[in-house]
């Protein structure tokens, strides 16, 4: 691939929107809903080609694909796409100019993947298609598989939708093919704060640019959910939430803080989160982390271990190898987390004093799974809310977020979408 | 009961000034026990920590076994063998405002300097004559400004020890003092000439000299000692390129740039071999009472050859905190020697989450 190269294929997605733009939107919203409803099921092709190839590609297990891939997009159907176009944007006809504010997607869209989660790829290369936009996606270096599978299956299942669909795998040195790629009418970028800026830095035009970074999300369990048959089913549902994607999502939860609860709760919860982890290893086993991870989990584990050692009430719940760990820390501010099923287990005197020690990575939070907290879990999330969190919600639910979550608190739909507001009388 | 201190320091320092360096495994495994029993019942935490592990001197009989500590334990926890009441001098990691610093606490620092002696000639100054002296130009704060620089000290005692007339510091208020760097840069005598200082420092100055599209031509005995990385620094640069940039700017060849890997929470340091050993591959060397293992995080047993692992390092020069530390870093062992590894390829592509010391800004060192 050439810089040449990428702007002809531009130029050709540029003529394929142009295509799906003269067609009803209605009839690509139809191709669309029909490719996401297939992927529900784990026996299309797409769908089983993908967990087919994944494990290999990302180093996630097979079971831990399987488990995941089923649970997010048991929501993700054509219907629920329908439902998020018409909350959004009013019905498919907004984009077809129909009434008095006409909505459009830019002519192409890049994609800048990132991370190993087939989820937002899958979304990725949705969103701009159904607002007709033509879409150019950079592949993710840990995740070459997805992208290509859903833009076989959009072809499969709408010539024309194939057409207007190109995936590359670009080195993220390149900076004369980046420079091509961000040629786009609209950018997408999705990665760390250092890919992001990058972007913002060579898109200082008029395009459009859509910036999702990195970001992480929390539990939080309230007195009632510390003892009992309570405990068990929240520390085995925030199991499942951590386990899934090998934490290695936005949703993922990296810790978990008990507020006002009784001097034992933060060793039971810890004791039984380390337990409910155990379990989730026999069903869905981590994947390889990367030697740089698996030495960090070392290191943390250590460090905490001294720390137990210096007399303070930390305690290190592992696995073998670096599987998973739980560790009871002492204090509500959050540490270091190494990911890979790493776990720390946070006390807060009170919501106030969570707060509090949130705040300084408040912009980063992406969910908050909340449990415990009785009459008083209304107030408990709206105090999340305060902190600018987009997502507050159940314990085990964290990873199957719906279609139409406000991901960094915007729109699905909106942030790649062009109005025109018609003010005038016949 | 253990060997008591005096004497084990004794030993260490009649080792470390021994002119010739011996591999002496026997003598590295007496002496790495010894130093254990020591800290194990000196230093209390460590000692809880190893007995929980199972690792009590009468049970440890090869130095692999003794149980290291990881950097970030000296944040949290104060690793050393004697009291409080006798600190005479901390080393501090740099970190960003606000974030827990690493701390090295000393009762005294004949151990510390002695061992940092012998490697940084050995390594920097294989080629001066005995009782000779080099002009150490050093691209890093005076002892004054940061008292609690581990860099900074390895630098003063190296200009005290070894440096001509000329030698010095030459960043101040945290910015380079360019005018007099190429001032004496321009004026460098008979002596051999060493550039010695953080990474970054290295980095204002070819910023410093690009802008002004300055080249200098330093002389055939220049050399340089670059060290640290980037963690908390506007601008990073790898350490190829910066190689590379280095040569291009100040015409000091590659085979006369050594990086160091060095930290606070260690009393030795390990230097490129390329000036010690030219023509050998480029690995880590450090001395005769410091050793490296390269270890596999899953297992924590040695690393398969050649494969990457935790650097963990049994640094005698540590006898009054805790000798076995695991490192950060990732390495790979290249001979009698290793290398530090950087991330692997598509390690930061961890997905859509985010480590909270990436959040926090927390640099340790």
């Amino acid at each position: 691939m050439t810089p040449a190269g990428l702007r002809a294929r531009l130029a050709e997605l540029r003529e394929a929107g142009a295509e799906l733009r003269a067609r009803p939107a209605r009839a690509t919203l139809d191709a669309l809903a029909g490719v996401l409803d297939a992927w529900r099921d784990p026996a299309s092709p797409g769908r089983a080609a993908l967990e087919a190839e994944l494990p290999a590609a990302t180093g996630f297990s097979r079971a831990m694909v399987r488990e995941g891939l089923s649970r997010a997009l048991h929501g993700w159907s054509g219907y629920a796409l329908r439902a998020l176009v018409d909350a959004e944007l009013g019905g498919s006809a907004t984009l077809d100019g129909k009434g008095p504010t006409a909505a459009a997607g830019f002519d192409t869209t890049a994609v800048i993947l990132a991370g190993a989660i087939p989820m937002p790829t899958l979304l990725a290369l949705v969103v701009p298609l159904v607002l007709r936009s033509a879409v150019l996606a950079k592949a993710a270096a840990r995740d070459p598989v997805t992208p290509r599978l859903v833009a076989r299956s959009l072809a499969e299942a709408d010539p024309g939708l194939g057409r207007a669909v190109a995936v590359v795998e670009i080195p993220h040195d390149d900076a004369d093919l980046t420079a091509a790629l961000l040629e786009a009418d609209c950018v997408w970028a999705m990665g760390s704060d250092a890919t992001v800026a990058a972007v913002r830095a060579r898109t200082l035009g008029a395009r459009r640019v859509v910036i999702h970074g990195h970001r992480l999300s929390l539990a939080a369990l309230g007195s009632a959910a510390t003892r009992g048959p309570a405990l068990l089913e929240a520390t085995t549902a925030l199991a499942q939430d951590v386990a899934l994607w090998d934490q290695l999502g936005c949703l993922s939860p990296v810790s978990v803080h008990v507020v006002e609860a009784d001097p034992g709760a933060c060793d039971r919860v810890a004791e039984a989160l380390a337990a409910a982890l155990a379990a989730a290893e026999e069903r869905w086993p981590r994947g390889r982390a990367p030697a740089t991870a698996a030495a960090a989990i070392g290191a943390a584990r250590d460090e905490a271990e001294l720390r137990g050692a210096a007399g303070r009430p930390v305690r290190v719940f592992a696995g073998p190898g670096t599987a998973w760990t739980v560790v009871r820390e002492d204090a509500p501010a959050l540490r270091e987390a190494p990911l890979h099923r790493f776990v720390r287990v946070h006390p807060a005197e009170s919501a106030r004093e969570l707060v509090a020690a949130l705040a300084p990575v408040a912009r980063h939070v992406a969910g908050v799974a909340i449990a415990g907290f009785g009459p008083h879990t209304l107030d408990a999330a709206r105090a999340l809310t305060a902190l600018g969190v987009s997502r507050v919600c159940a314990p085990g639910t964290l990873q199957t977020p719906p279609l139409a979550w406000h991901h960094e608190g915007q729109g699905v739909l909106l942030p790649f979408t062009r109005f025109t507001d018609l003010e005038l009388e016949e | 009961m253990s060997r008591p201190r005096a004497l084990l320091e004794a030993d260490l320092l009649a080792w470390m000034h021994e002119a010739v360096w011996r591999p002496d495994d026997a003598r590295f495994a007496r002496v790495a026990l010894e130093v254990f029993a020591f800290q194990f019942e000196h230093c209390e935490p460590y000692r809880r920590f190893c007995t929980r592990r199972g690792a009590t001197p009468g049970r440890v009989s090869d130095w692999r076994a003794i149980p290291p500590v990881p950097t970030g334990a000296f944040k949290e926890v104060p690793l050393r063998c004697f009291p409080a009441e006798r600190i005479v001098r901390t080393f501090r990691t740099s970190g960003t405002t606000g974030a827990a610093r690493g701390e090295l606490h000393l009762d005294s620092l004949s151990l510390y300097e002695a061992s940092l002696l012998p490697s940084f000639r050995r390594h920097l100054l294989p080629d001066l004559a005995p009782g000779g002296r080099a002009r150490i130009l050093a691209l890093a704060p005076p002892p004054e400004e940061t008292p609690d620089s581990s860099l900074t000290h390895m630098l003063a005692t190296a200009i005290a020890a070894l440096g001509a007339p000329g030698s010095g510091f030459f960043v101040s208020g945290g910015a380079l003092r360019e005018r007099e760097l190429r001032a004496a840069l321009a004026d460098v005598g008979e002596a051999p000439l060493l550039l010695a200082g953080a990474a970054f420092a290295f980095v204002h100055l070819l910023d410093a000299l690009e802008r002004g599209g300055a080249k200098l031509a330093l002389p055939a005995s220049a050399r340089i000692m670059e060290t640290g990385g980037f963690k908390g620094r506007t601008r990073s640069l790898p350490r190829e390129e910066l190689h590379a940039a280095l040569t291009d700017r100040l015409g000091v060849p590659a085979g006369r740039i050594v990086n160091q890997y060095g930290m606070t929470e260690l009393g030795s340091q390990f230097y490129d071999s390329v000036l010690a050993e030219p023509g050998a591959p480029r690995r880590k060397l450090g001395p005769p009472w410091a050793r490296v293992r390269i270890v596999d995080p899953e297992t924590d047993r040695e690393a398969a050859a050649g494969g990457p692992g935790a650097i963990v390092v049994l640094d005698l020069a540590n006898a009054a905190s805790v000798a076995a530390i695991r490192t950060a870093d990732l390495g790979r062992r290249v001979a009698d020697g290793f290398e530090v590894l950087g991330r692997e390829p598509g390690a930061e592509e961890r997905g859509c989450s985010i480590a909270v010391d990436e959040l926090l800004g927390g640099a340790s060192g």
